[in-house]
């Protein structure tokens, strides 16, 4: 389905929930379009982290997509039916 | 891959290098990490306040007709690809299909990073950088949050303040962060609001310009008098020069900020607030992202008036590397207007030393420069110039001989 600016809506999965998002934009967008900040978890503290620096560099935003690991949410693309989960 | 010209970073500075090359007969690729091209053009939507004919400055159709440009003249751009080694002429890049890029000349507009602002919670879901904040804003139109505050008042956090309410989003306003070995002349009240005047003809509000030239008269008194005033809006935005932010809040995310008041001379009282919110935008300033100069044995030199550590080059944006070249923030925070212009003069530079373009030309370059500076609605350092002026001394004292001197 395609909106008024030509954007098209696709659907993808974050931690098996199946949720809508624009092909194209990156996944980190997506899913704070969804309201869904907290992205992964901390290995060291357990505490949650999300999106800190927006352009590749802190690594804050890293997922497993397509159940490749350490994906950066903020730059990867969103494609139709991506699988994205939590680390 | 072979190209005449490899340049890195497709940003402003790095788009119109690759623009001017082309139309000068150049086989030319680019290269951005980013998923797109644009750099932090595409963040950027605010009101030019020194531009007659065109009032909003929208980085992303500026982005969009420079992007069309430089295809239709044959420019390769390779996005979502990092440069992680150069080695005589040679880029290696993360590409599954092209691992090198074999070049005759380098420009490096690998543009600027934020400065990093520790503060007790930072590490928190919720707390974002004034860049990603804005591009999130501005580029995915997404909201980031409900109830925003801002840590950090500078010309970059201002404008994406008003840009983010513009956009209908709650800034509950703007803070200092509390004093510590990090965060040093950022906490001090009469420092940041000096440092905002020096550059406030670029002023977003009429408060500002009138203030912004009273301190050019070296009313310096003044800025004290101002800090006294406790409600100094932009847009309806609160700039609370006097209170520090000592702590983000909250349990899975940012739920409160502690904020504590600030003497005039930045001394933190004891008592403590909470403050309700749900995000935090930390700005801490920019820093010239010089990598690559670095990784490809440039010299660097740390002139803080250009915005720290920067690759030594000469007025023609020339390094201490044969045949490598920079354009934009690499050379010192300024403005998207400032680095259009050079990248065009980085361009010229390596058509010169190509024998393609005559010195009248590649002089002409260089006054579009200066006319750039003077026509950018916002400056982020206030002694750029002299900072200019510091970067040509240590390029003459490198570039005469020992004997000569």
């Amino acid at each position: 389905m395609e909106n008024q600016n030509h954007e098209k809506e696709i659907s993808f999965t974050f931690n098996g929930k199946r949720i809508k998002g624009i092909e194209g934009q990156p996944i980190a967008a997506a899913l704070m379009a969804n309201g869904i900040r907290a992205i992964r978890t901390c290995t060291v503290t357990g505490e949650p982290r999300g999106i800190y620096c927006g352009i590749g560099h802190c690594y804050e935003c890293r997922a497993t997509v397509n159940q490749k690991r350490n994906i950066r949410t903020c730059l990867k693309c969103l494609e139709e039916n991506m699988d994205i989960k939590s680390e | 891959m072979k190209v005449d010209v490899a340049i890195v970073g497709a940003g402003p500075a790095g788009l119109i290098a690759s623009i001017e090359l082309a139309k000068n007969g150049m086989k030319v690729v680019v290269i951005d990490e980013y998923y797109r091209s644009g750099g932090r053009l595409l963040g950027q939507l605010y009101e030019d306040t020194k531009s007659e004919k065109k009032r909003m400055w929208d980085g992303k159709e500026i982005a969009n007709h420079l992007m069309d440009e430089a295809l239709s003249l044959g420019v390769q751009i390779l996005c979502k690809t990092t440069v992680w080694k150069i080695e005589s002429n040679c880029l290696f890049i993360s590409n599954s299909e092209i691992k090198e890029i074999h070049s005759k000349a380098i420009i490096l507009a690998t543009g600027a990073i934020e400065k990093a602002l520790p503060i007790p919670g930072w590490q928190k879901v919720g707390v974002i950088a004034v860049g990603a904040a804005q591009t999130f804003t501005n580029l995915h139109r997404v909201k980031i949050g409900n109830r925003v505050l801002f840590v950090g008042i500078d010309p970059l956090s201002i404008s994406v303040a008003m840009e983010m309410k513009k956009a209908g989003i709650h800034v509950v306003g703007m803070m200092l962060p509390a004093p510590s070995l990090m965060t040093g002349e950022k906490s001090n009240p009469q420092d940041v609001l000096e440092q905002l005047l020096m550059v406030a003809h670029m002023a977003p509000n009429y408060f500002f310009r009138i203030a912004g030239k009273l301190v050019k008269g070296k009313i310096k008194k003044l800025i004290v008098n101002l800090l006294k005033f406790n409600l100094i809006q932009i847009m309806g935005i609160p700039l609370y020069f006097r209170k520090a932010v000592t702590q983000i809040n909250g349990q899975r995310e940012v739920e409160s900020v502690s904020v504590s008041n600030l003497s005039t001379n930045g001394e933190l009282s004891r008592i403590e607030t909470k403050l309700e919110v749900d995000t935090v935008c930390l700005s801490g300033g920019l820093l010239p992202l010089v990598d690559l100069t670095q990784v490809a044995n440039c010299i660097l030199v740390d002139i803080p008036e250009l915005g720290g550590i920067v690759p030594l080059h000469n007025k023609y944006l020339k390094t201490s590397v044969e045949g490598i070249y920079v354009a934009g923030n690499i050379t010192g925070i300024e403005g998207a207007k400032v680095a259009m212009a050079q990248g065009k003069l980085a361009a010229f530079s390596l058509l010169y030393d190509f024998k393609i373009v005559s010195e009248q030309q590649l002089q002409m370059a260089f006054n579009e420069v200066d006319i750039a500076r003077k026509s950018s609605p916002i400056s982020f350092l206030p002694n750029i110039k002299i900072g200019r002026k510091i970067m040509e001394e240590k390029w003459k004292a490198y570039s005469i001989p020992i004997g000569e001197k």
